[in-house]
């Protein structure tokens, strides 16, 4: 039986079963716009984390996750939740609890396993008993050996690395992957229904939840994984993984068809993440058939995604060191892999700089020049990527892992070393600007792309650009309304002026209330200078030389900053021939690294501190500890270790000492990225 | 997909009543012996009761012998052992309960188990929750439920990193104008902050989250009508004059109705299955075995 029959069939069952079933809840969806109490014309902030994974998703179970979508939503509200490794009574060993609630959250299960899960552990399913559910089961006892655990993990989620041809459900789904598809989709209906139990639809508006999955082709290790949001309740019969639709214009037409033409109240779009683990491939200049962009791609993926995923647990995808611009800046962050395979591996390979936003930005201006069309035309967002339940978990101060990395964390005892792997951190939020917390706003407002995202502190940024602002706008009480009324927000795009005049661009931020002071504002610009394009960082508010610092022993901050700043700047090379970009990001001072916290308050001796033997003990999976993680030159705080060591080329040196040619920042500066304002010239 | 739900159906109503099953004809409960470990402490003992009892209610309705899944599984199992068997499924099958496998199968242990805890939990129609019950559930629960309070307030605000060393100064001077207004509203006052407005309405969770608890604390007691200020925060100082406060409420159900019947149906669920299992674990009669 041709296997999309037989799905269709599948849903159609399922779609009757779900109504005669009396799970209806019966209470109208009225979402009007306008309804909060604190509805703002002038739009306000909003902080979410639209990817986040729970025990249903296959990695995060493997790594011992027991928390729900339901669990998720309580973190995000404020509540404690409990965390693995759990004793063997089933009795949890961490706690783990917000600083502040989010606003909304969307959760991003894998797709792929949704039904894998179910049927592994529901023996009423046929698959039950399938060899590879009861290896999975069996991975599930507390006495399971950590080498067993990681082989049952890869054995199927190993299915997302095949090639878009090989790609397939595992066997245990049965014949026409039945199994797995009929629980995929009573899995779908219990997200979007907890998505809709934890949604404020009082006028308090205190909590918006999205349902939505995330789509998890990385073939060959290279992600290309895409979050699919929906706007509200009404959703696609089933949520189309890469093993259903495999590869993004598969998916698009799905969504398309399945959703946003289906003339119902369906709306969705699709969040792009994790670029830098692409290879470099995530913005290809071709199609997954091999044929160059067509317009009419590059029409689609500008319309189905919006905005991008800047920074998560998984590093940075804004710029690499050492690309063809000069910048500081673009080693936050940025983790030593170049794909997601070798990331899961802890196998160190340069990240290609085509992975990275700045190549992306540049080459959608080529392409727009030539088809008119930008495919790359994204506003920012930025998330955590949690494996755990917490979204929106970013303090670096109490950061637990995310387990994004395929750590089988529950079977270790409670690690008396670091929580996660040192390169990657507990990533970022998203912020918008919209006019209440409800679906309608904050979804209108990724549509637009009035976002931006920070690496996790709070601060606020708004930016305008336009060609005629009052030069005294920073100080005007009514600057949101009069920067509105002249010109475009981030996200937005500049028209062509008829006078010869450069474009203006205000920003303001204020520091998160918890969390260092600010820095300084830059405006990043890029252009297209025929075939080539160039980048410039401009610095327009703040003190780069402001001395501010930290004790890496004690995590003291030193020094001054500013609680807000505002930043008025007009383009002093502006060629209104030329395409061009431009973002703000704001800094704050610097402050600890989360492995620099965690090591300034951990007793550890790098006095005998033997390289070989730490290794030996993560090989065989065995706790690791602070003098193995503390001491270790790629965390930054074993200076006197790497004080003679010759990194001209790191190749040729023992494998200790090559570590201290790439560590990680014992001090960060947190920042946040603005959806870029483009400028088009005229055609 | 329909068939275990009808049989839910059934196990709602048949299932785990054996407390009056066995009250009303005045017979004794089934008898189970429990093995343990020497050292099991009194909560494994509980633990292993419970499992006891549920398979050997499982057992009682013939699930080890009628499940398709436990048939299908111990078909499978014969045929590891009788690879060459000419017998048909039925036989292999009745074979295997001649064997007693189903007694000490892992995997059927896992779905008799399973199953036996999904009843425990299952939900008979007639006990779904309606439009009643939901609203005496929310008006009952109304602290899950309820809405933080909200104040609408003027506030004018003088940046720290704007005034440096003249924010205090500049702050008594405020102070003195804003005293002066009377009930004129504070237009083109202080200093812009983004999302600030000159009036606006929050939470005091939400002022707390933005500008810390100090001005959270004085929105919260401040009297209508009155400037309270200057309140510090890391941005600045900031003045404020409350001029509504809206007290906290528990929304209507049409409105949360999703939100209540989650809340309720997870009650409703542990209270059937702690009443069942209570009421097991009543008539049956457990002798506990240690092994030494």
């Amino acid at each position: 039986m041709p296997r999309t029959f037989l799905r269709t069939l599948v849903a159609l069952a399922l779609t009757v079963v779900s109504f005669g079933c009396g799970e209806d809840s019966g209470f109208s969806a009225t979402d009007d716009f306008g309804r909060c109490a604190d509805f703002d014309p002038l739009r306000q902030v909003f902080w979410g984390d639209t990817h986040v994974h729970t025990e249903l998703s296959f990695d995060a179970n493997m790594q011992g996750t027991r928390t729900s979508s339901d669990d998720a939503y309580r973190f995000a509200r404020g509540e404690p939740i409990a965390l693995q490794p759990y004793n063997e009574d089933g009795t949890p060993t961490r706690m783990a609890a917000i600083d502040r609630p989010l606003d909304f959250v969307m959760l991003s299960d894998h797709a792929e396993f949704l039904g894998t899960l179910k049927v592994c552990n529901d023996p009423s399913s046929p698959g039950y008993d399938a060899q590879q559910c009861i290896d999975y089961r069996a991975a599930q006892e507390f006495s399971a050996a950590p080498g067993f655990v990681r082989d049952v993990f890869v054995r199927i989620n190993g299915l997302l690395n095949l090639a878009p041809e090989d790609a397939g459900y595992p066997a245990l789904c049965g014949p026409g992957d039945a199994y797995c598809l009929e629980a995929g989709t009573d899995v779908w209906g219990g997200i979007v229904s907890a998505a809709e139990s934890a949604y404020d639809r009082s006028d308090s508006c205190s909590f918006t939840s999205f349902p939505g999955y995330e789509w998890s082709g990385n073939p060959d290790g290279r992600n290309l994984h895409r979050n699919v949001m929906f706007k509200n309740e009404t959703v696609i019969d089933f949520p189309y993984g890469y093993f259903d639709a495999p590869d993004a214009e598969g998916l698009w037409a799905r969504l398309v068809g399945e959703c946003i033409d289906a003339n119902n109240a369906c709306d969705v779009l699709t969040i792009p993440h994790n670029s830098n683990l692409s290879d470099g491939v995530y913005f290809e200049d071709k199609m997954a058939n091999g044929d160059p962009l067509t317009r009419e791609y590059v029409e689609l993926r500008n319309a189905m995604e919006p905005v991008i995923e800047i920074y998560q647990h998984k590093g940075a995808s804004e710029c690499l060191p050492g690309a063809a611009t000069a910048d500081e800046l673009c080693g936050f962050e940025v983790i030593p892999f170049s794909n997601l395979a070798t990331t899961n591996l802890e196998r160190i390979t340069p990240p290609d700089p085509k992975g990275f936003l700045r190549y992306a930005y540049g080459e959608g201006m080529r392409f727009e020049a030539s088809l008119g069309t930008n495919p790359f035309q994204y506003g920012i967002t930025a998330a955590t990527d949690t494996h755990i339940s917490a979204p929106g978990f970013v303090a670096e101060d109490d950061f637990k892992g995310h387990g994004g990395a395929g750590q089988p964390n529950r079977f270790l005892p409670p690690p008396p070393g670091f929580p996660d792997v040192e390169y990657l951190s507990p990533g970022g939020l998203t912020a918008v600007w919209a006019e209440e917390n409800a679906r309608d706003a904050i979804f209108s407002a990724l549509r637009r792309k009035e976002t931006f995202g920070t690496s996790g502190p709070r601060m606020t940024v708004r930016m305008f650009g336009g060609w005629d602002f009052p030069s005294n706008l920073c100080n005007a009480l009514e600057r949101d309304a009069q920067a509105d009324a002249a010109g475009v927000p981030m996200g937005g795009t500049l028209e062509p002026q008829p006078a010869s005049s450069a474009p203006m661009f205000v920003v303001w931020a204020m520091q998160d209330s918890t969390s260092a002071p600010l820095q300084r504002i830059q405006i990043v610009k890029g252009w297209l200078d025929g075939e080539s394009y160039q980048v410039q960082v401009f610095e327009i508010a703040g003190d780069a030389n402001n001395g501010a610092s930290v004790d890496l022993d004690t995590c003291e901050l030193q020094g001054e900053g500013f609680g807000d700043l505002c930043g008025f700047w007009q383009d002093p090379d502006f060629d209104p021939g030329q395409r061009a970009y431009y973002y703000a990001r704001v800094l704050e001072n610097p402050s600890c690294r989360w492995t620099t916290l965690q090591c300034s308050t951990a007793a550890y001796d790098c006095t005998d501190w033997d390289y070989a033997a730490c290794v030996e003990r993560k090989q065989n999976l065995l706790p690791s500890d602070y003098n193995c993680d503390c001491c270790d030159p790629a965390v930054g705080l074993n200076p006197a270790f790497c004080v003679d060591v010759d990194c001209t080329d790191p190749g040729l040196l023992p494998q200790a000492e090559e570590r201290c040619c790439r560590q990680v920042e014992p001090a960060i500066q947190e920042r946040a990225w603005t959806s870029p304002i483009w400028y088009q010239p005229p055609s | 997909m329909l068939r275990p739900l009808i049989h839910f159906f059934l196990i709602g109503g048949l299932l785990f009543s054996a407390k009056a099953v066995y009250e009303r004809s005045r017979i004794e409960g089934p008898a189970i012996t429990v093995r343990v470990a020497a050292d099991a402490t009194d909560a494994n003992v509980e633990a292993a009761i419970r499992e006891a009892i549920l398979l050997n209610e499982a057992r009682r309705y013939h699930w080890d012998q009628t499940d398709p899944i436990v048939y299908t599984h111990l078909i499978r199992n014969m045929r590891f052992i009788e690879p060459v068997s000419p017998d048909d499924d039925r036989a292999l099958f009745r074979r295997a309960l001649e064997m007693n496998m189903e007694a000490h199968d892992p995997v059927v242990r896992a779905r008799l188990l399973y199953r036996a805890r999904e009843a425990l939990t299952f939900v008979p129609d007639d006990q779904m929750p309606g439009s009643a019950e939901l609203e005496k559930h929310r008006i009952t629960h109304g602290d899950r439920f309820e809405r933080e309070k909200r104040v609408r307030f003027q506030h004018v605000f003088l940046s720290r990193s704007k005034r440096g060393a003249a924010l205090s100064a500049d702050a008594r001077e405020m102070r003195e104008r804003l005293a002066e207004l009377g009930d004129t509203a504070p237009a083109g006052l202080g200093d812009p902050l983004p999302g600030l407005r000159p009036e606006q309405s929050a939470t005091p969770s939400e002022l707390k989250d933005d500008y810390g608890p100090e001005l959270a604390g004085v929105v919260q007691e401040a009297v209508l009508g009155a400037w309270r200020g200057p309140v510090s925060s890391v941005y600045g100082l900031h003045f404020v004059k409350v001029i509504d406060t809206e007290p906290a409420y528990v929304p209507p159900l049409d409105v949360i109705g999703a939100e209540v019947r989650a809340d309720r149906l997870r009650e409703i669920r542990k209270e059937l299955r702690e009443a069942r299992m209570a009421a097991l674990r009543d008539v049956y009669q457990v002798t506990i075995e240690r092994a030494p």
